[in-house]
C-alpha cells in the first residue's frame, strides 16, 4: 500500500510544475475625457523583434471599422479569427476598461510588448497609442497613452 | 523494478492529462466564469465606403453609417462590455479564446467596463 501512494506522490510532484505555464493578468485601461464617442481598441501583443504574436482583446464589435487600428489591421490583415472570443463593446470616454485574462508566463520577461491601438469616431486614429513591455517588474505601473488612454497598467 | 518504472511513467502521464483541465474546469466554475462572447461578425456584409476629409495623417477616425438609422455604436451595449449572441446568430455560446501561444488553459475572460 505504500509503495504505491508514494509512487503517486511522486507522479503528481512531477505533473505539478505544468500548472505554473500561465497566470491570470489583469488589463486596466482608463480613457481620458477626450470627448467625442466610444473608442475602438486593438489590444495585442508583439515579440522582442516587433513581430506580432497574438491578440488580447478587441474593445469594438464592427469589423469595418478595424482598418482604423491600423497597425493591429496591417499584422493581422483584420483576420476575424485573431479576436475570436476577445471581442466586447466599445469603450466611452472617461470609462474603465478591465480584463482578465490567462496569459503564458513566456510572454513576460522575454522581450514582448503589449500594444494598444485606438480610434474614435470623427476624431484622429491613434495606432500604437501606447506599448508597454511585458515584465514581471513593470506589473502595477500606469503607462500613459499618447491620445485617447490616460493609463494602461497590468496586474498578475 | 521494471514494474515500478512502468507504473511510475503510466502515472505521471495520466496526472499530467487529468490535472489541467480538471484545474481550469474547477476555477472557471469556482469564479463563475463570463456568459456568452460572440463576436458579431459581418462576414459577406458590404463594408460602407468611408468618407475621409483629408489624407492619412489627418484623417479622420470611425464614421458611422447613415443609412436605416443604423449608427457606430456597437450591437454590445451590456454594462459589463461584453458582446452577447445577437438574435440571429447561432446560439452556440461562446468560443473560448485563440489557443496560441500567449494565452493559457484557454478560461474565457472576464470583462469589466466601468
Amino acid at each position: 500500500m505504500k509503495s504505491p501512494l508514494a509512487t503517486l506522490a511522486l507522479t503528481t510532484a512531477l505533473a505539478l510544475p505544468g500548472l505554473a505555464m500561465a497566470r491570470p493578468v489583469t488589463l486596466t485601461t482608463t480613457l481620458n475625457d477626450y470627448g467625442g464617442d466610444g473608442a475602438y481598441l486593438a489590444l495585442y501583443v508583439t515579440d522582442a523583434s516587433g513581430a506580432y504574436v497574438g491578440s488580447l482583446w478587441m474593445a469594438g464589435a464592427k469589423s469595418r471599422y478595424y482598418e482604423h487600428l491600423s497597425d493591429w489591421y496591417r499584422a493581422t490583415g483584420g483576420d476575424p479569427v485573431q479576436i475570436n472570443g476577445i471581442t466586447g463593446a466599445s469603450v466611452g470616454a472617461g470609462r474603465t476598461l478591465e480584463i482578465t485574462l490567462d496569459l503564458a508566463d513566456a510572454l513576460f520577461d522575454a522581450g514582448c510588448t503589449l500594444h494598444i491601438d485606438a480610434a474614435v469616431e470623427d476624431m484622429r486614429d491613434s495606432p500604437n497609442e501606447v506599448a508597454v513591455p511585458l515584465t514581471t517588474e513593470g506589473a502595477g505601473r500606469p503607462m500613459r497613452g499618447r491620445r485617447y488612454v490616460a493609463s494602461l497598467r497590468y496586474d498578475m | 523494478m521494471r514494474k515500478t518504472l512502468t507504473l511510475l511513467v503510466a502515472s505521471t502521464a495520466l496526472t499530467a492529462a487529468i490535472v489541467p483541465p480538471a484545474w481550469s474546469a474547477l476555477r472557471a466554475s469556482a469564479d463563475g466564469g463570463v456568459g456568452a462572447l460572440a463576436v458579431d461578425r459581418e462576414d459577406g456584409v458590404d463594408t460602407l465606403p468611408l468618407v475621409l476629409a483629408s489624407d492619412d495623417d489627418d484623417r479622420r477616425g470611425l464614421r458611422s453609417s447613415r443609412d436605416g438609422g443604423d449608427d457606430d455604436d456597437d450591437d454590445c451595449d451590456d454594462d459589463d462590455g461584453v458582446c452577447r449572441a445577437s438574435a440571429g446568430s447561432p446560439a452556440t455560446g461562446t468560443p473560448a479564446p485563440p489557443r496560441d501561444r500567449i494565452f493559457g488553459n484557454g478560461a474565457p475572460p472576464k470583462v469589466q467596463v466601468n
